[in-house]
């Protein structure tokens, strides 16, 4: 059996008013991708955000790798030190910084030394077929390019657990197939803890070892499933 | 459809002949007249005494671009990027110093220095440190809108990765710079238009060279002779501005995403800064005229002798701010619509308009109102003084519509037209009434500063026809301390009022968590 290297355990959040999340509890196994399927608003988002220590938990506790990284009101670990890599929906590329530019912040963030920095991003590119584009700006490059330097940028720095937040979502649906199945390549390459958010049951199935229903703030199915392949 | 587009043509049209006539036409008078002068050639040969001026001038400006950076940048990070307690109120209270005329500070300063400091109460570092004084909110303000309009998610990114220093030194400074950059050459003009502070501390800058040769010597060829370098040091500098921060100024939609306190580990540190700021800057001046007007005799014969000022000064910028906005209105509207370049281009003008120095501004009125003819008939009445208004303050009123206008969505005013009504009742019914927010802050703004302005008004205000300020200025020299720092301290209070109202209604306020809002 693989050891557990994500737990969420009765987790609690609210804003305001809103009650994002009730009690929710979720175990993903090491090299697993678990995707979240729901509609907008059920709280898909906050619970990525509270893994990657973006937002602190109203109860409950979020372990990591065998650590406890936060409790009940606190952050034990913060977030630039749990060993995340983060895939935002609209991506987050930092517009000053060229592509090359913007996976040097992490390796650096990560203290690689300064001479095994242009393998270790050559690499990664090299792996999300981008390598051509190191020296490009991010509006210099289109959606499906962008969304390539996203993902590269978030494996650069070998994280722990691969956090995704909707990053297709803004692709039209060819686009969309093919990064697909290039996300389900890459995860099945590299064993990387994945969690995904989506509202694409096509996601799930190309993607997911597990797929979690959540509605409402609540986690209401888990299921285990075998991955479909999808033609490159 | 024509029709709707005619009157729109019509408002719009008269108002940018206003501001032409108002605000362009007496810089482009002074300078064709300096450039067609005889003696052109000693305007661009600096002399030694020149050169001294110039050297002035522009240690002035960079000094205060530089302190006022340095105070007022941090301090705009902080009210971006943390929880800090009571934050509109403090946001309100720090902006207050920049409503203050710079001379009341440097009167403050004169009080303080005079026995404490002697050799430096009147010295060009002092200058320095009263501009900056003044000055310091508009770096917070610009640092603090800049950064509020960079997404949030971009520092999110960094934060899953890097610890909070380094993502703002990486990620949330050179996105902001910018804006950081533009704000300290906006400083740079204002401080090296000034003529108050250093007229009042003996430091001589072109401002008071100017003023000098116009208002003691009556030399008004020399006057417009030594305004042209500043002149284009402020146009160059200010246009430098305004392209740098390109659709930023009117542009007023708030990025999506959040703005993370990333940096809130550090919020006692800047608590602490800010208040020491506050008392630097804001309660220390006003404590210092307070203990200075105790000396006065009869606080009511102070005022009762110099009733007529206060009225004066009231009843002008009363009338000035309504002209002003009443045109402004207008400007701001056809920037807001306006698209691509043609828009930038204004905003440019705009700024360069505003960073002409004020008594430069006067100096142009009086030579293209001072002559026989109907412009005559306007020489020597309050109407110089309403003029003076326009010229120096419908640009960034102008500005601050534009970017009010930008709420109302095109969409309000294009369904109005389609159910029939025209485009000067879809303005009044519904376009100006979801502006009435910023036309209030506007009228207030300007208020503010036609009630404090002395550059112009010292200049072209007509003889026996003082305004507060040109009193509070003319008689320093000549009457007792606590005299002056008495009408200081009403003046002061007169400025001040508004923005405590707005403090009180801000404090009465329901915080946003306990409105219901995700914050």
């Amino acid at each position: 059996m693989s050891t557990v290297q994500l737990s969420v355990r009765n987790v609690t959040k609210r804003f305001a008013s809103h009650q994002a999340l009730i009690g929710v509890s979720l175990d993903v196994a090491a090299g697993d991708a678990v995707v979240i399927l729901g509609p907008s608003g059920c709280g898909k988002t906050t619970l990525l955000r509270l893994i990657a220590g973006l937002e602190v938990p109203d109860s409950g506790e979020i372990w990591l790798a065998g650590a406890q990284v936060a409790s009940g009101g606190r952050t034990l670990i913060p977030p630039h030190e749990r060993g995340i890599g983060f895939v935002f929906q609209d991506l987050a590329l930092w517009p000053h910084l060229t592509v090359q530019q913007n996976l040097d912040f992490v390796l650096e963030s990560a203290r690689v030394p300064r001479d095994s920095r242009p393998l270790r991003a050559r690499e990664v590119l090299e792996l999300v077929r981008i390598d051509e584009l190191s020296r490009r700006y991010p509006h210099e490059l289109s959606g499906g390019e962008q969304q390539r330097v996203a993902l590269a940028r978030a494996l650069v720095g070998r994280p722990r657990v691969l956090l995704l937040d909707e990053p297709l979502s803004s692709l039209d649906p060819e686009l969309r197939a093919t990064l697909r199945s290039e996300l389900a390549r890459l995860q099945r390459t590299l064993h990387v803890t994945t969690v995904y958010v989506t509202h694409d049951r096509d996601d799930a199935a190309v993607l997911a070892d597990c797929v979690v229903d959540m509605r409402a703030g609540k986690i209401v199915s888990a299921t285990n499933t075998s991955r479909k392949e999808e033609p490159a | 459809m024509w029709r709707w587009q005619s009157s729109r043509t019509m408002v719009v049209g008269i108002a940018i002949v206003v501001f032409v006539v108002c605000c362009v036409l007496p810089v482009g008078y002074l300078l064709a007249v300096s450039l067609g002068g005889v003696d052109v050639y000693s305007a661009v040969v600096l002399d030694a005494r020149q050169r001294g001026l110039l050297y002035n001038t522009a240690l002035l400006g960079t000094g205060t671009a530089l302190l006022a950076t340095a105070a007022g940048a941090p301090l705009g990070i902080a009210l971006a990027r943390m929880t800090l307690p009571r934050k509109a109120l403090l946001r309100l209270a720090l902006a207050a110093p920049a409503l203050l005329p710079p001379y009341i500070v440097g009167l403050a300063w004169t009080y303080l220095g005079g026995s404490l400091l002697s050799d430096w109460t009147y010295s060009l570092p002092a200058a320095i440190l009263v501009l900056s004084l003044v000055f310091y909110p508009l770096s917070m303000l610009a640092t603090e809108v800049t950064m509020r309009r960079i997404d949030g998610r971009l520092e999110e990114a960094a934060l899953v990765i890097a610890p909070p220093g380094h993502v703002m030194w990486r990620v949330t400074l050179p996105l902001a710079a910018p804006g950081l950059f533009a704000a300290a050459l906006v400083i740079f003009v204002l401080a090296v238009s000034e003529f108050g502070v250093p007229g009042l501390l003996r430091v001589r800058v072109y401002t008071t060279e100017i003023f000098t040769a116009f208002a003691a010597l009556y030399d008004f060829g020399r006057a417009m002779l030594l305004a042209l370098p500043l002149l284009l040091l402020s146009l160059i500098v200010a246009a430098a501005a305004a392209a740098l921060l390109g659709d930023r100024l009117v542009i007023t939609r708030r990025t999506a995403g959040i703005r993370p306190a990333f940096l809130d580990e550090w919020r006692r540190p800047a608590m602490t800064g800010a208040l020491a700021v506050l008392v630097v800057a804001l309660v220390f001046p006003v404590a210092v005229l307070v203990s200075e007007a105790r000396g006065t005799r009869s606080l009511s014969a102070v005022f009762t002798g110099s009733g007529d000022a206060i009225a004066n000064s009231l009843v002008l910028a009363t009338a000035g701010a309504t002209a002003v906005v009443s045109v402004a209105v207008w400007l701001g509207y056809a920037r807001a619509r306006a698209v691509g370049r043609l828009g930038q281009m204004a905003d440019i003008l705009f700024i360069v308009v505003f960073a002409v120095p004020s008594t430069i501004v006067g100096v142009g009125l009086i030579g293209l109102w001072n002559r026989s003819g109907p412009f005559g008939a306007v020489y020597g009445t309050d109407a110089m003084l309403l003029l003076g208004y326009l010229a120096r303050f419908v640009p960034v009123a102008a500005l601050a519509l534009a970017a009010s206008t930008r709420y109302v969505p095109v969409s309000h005013e294009e369904a109005a037209a389609v159910c029939g009504a025209g485009w000067l009742r879809a303005m009044w019914r519904i376009v100006l009434p979801q502006m009435r927010l910023g036309l209030a802050a506007a009228w207030v703004l300007t208020f503010v500063l036609a009630f404090g302005e002395l550059g112009v008004s010292i200049l072209v205000a007509p003889p026996g026809e003082a305004t507060l300020p040109i009193r509070v200025y003319t008689i320093i020299a000549n009457t007792p301390p606590s005299h002056v720092a008495a009408l200081a301290l009403l003046q002061t209070g007169i400025i001040l009022a508004p923005l405590a109202l707005l403090g009180a209604a801000v404090s009465l306020r329901p915080s946003a968590r306990a409105r219901g809002e995700v914050g």
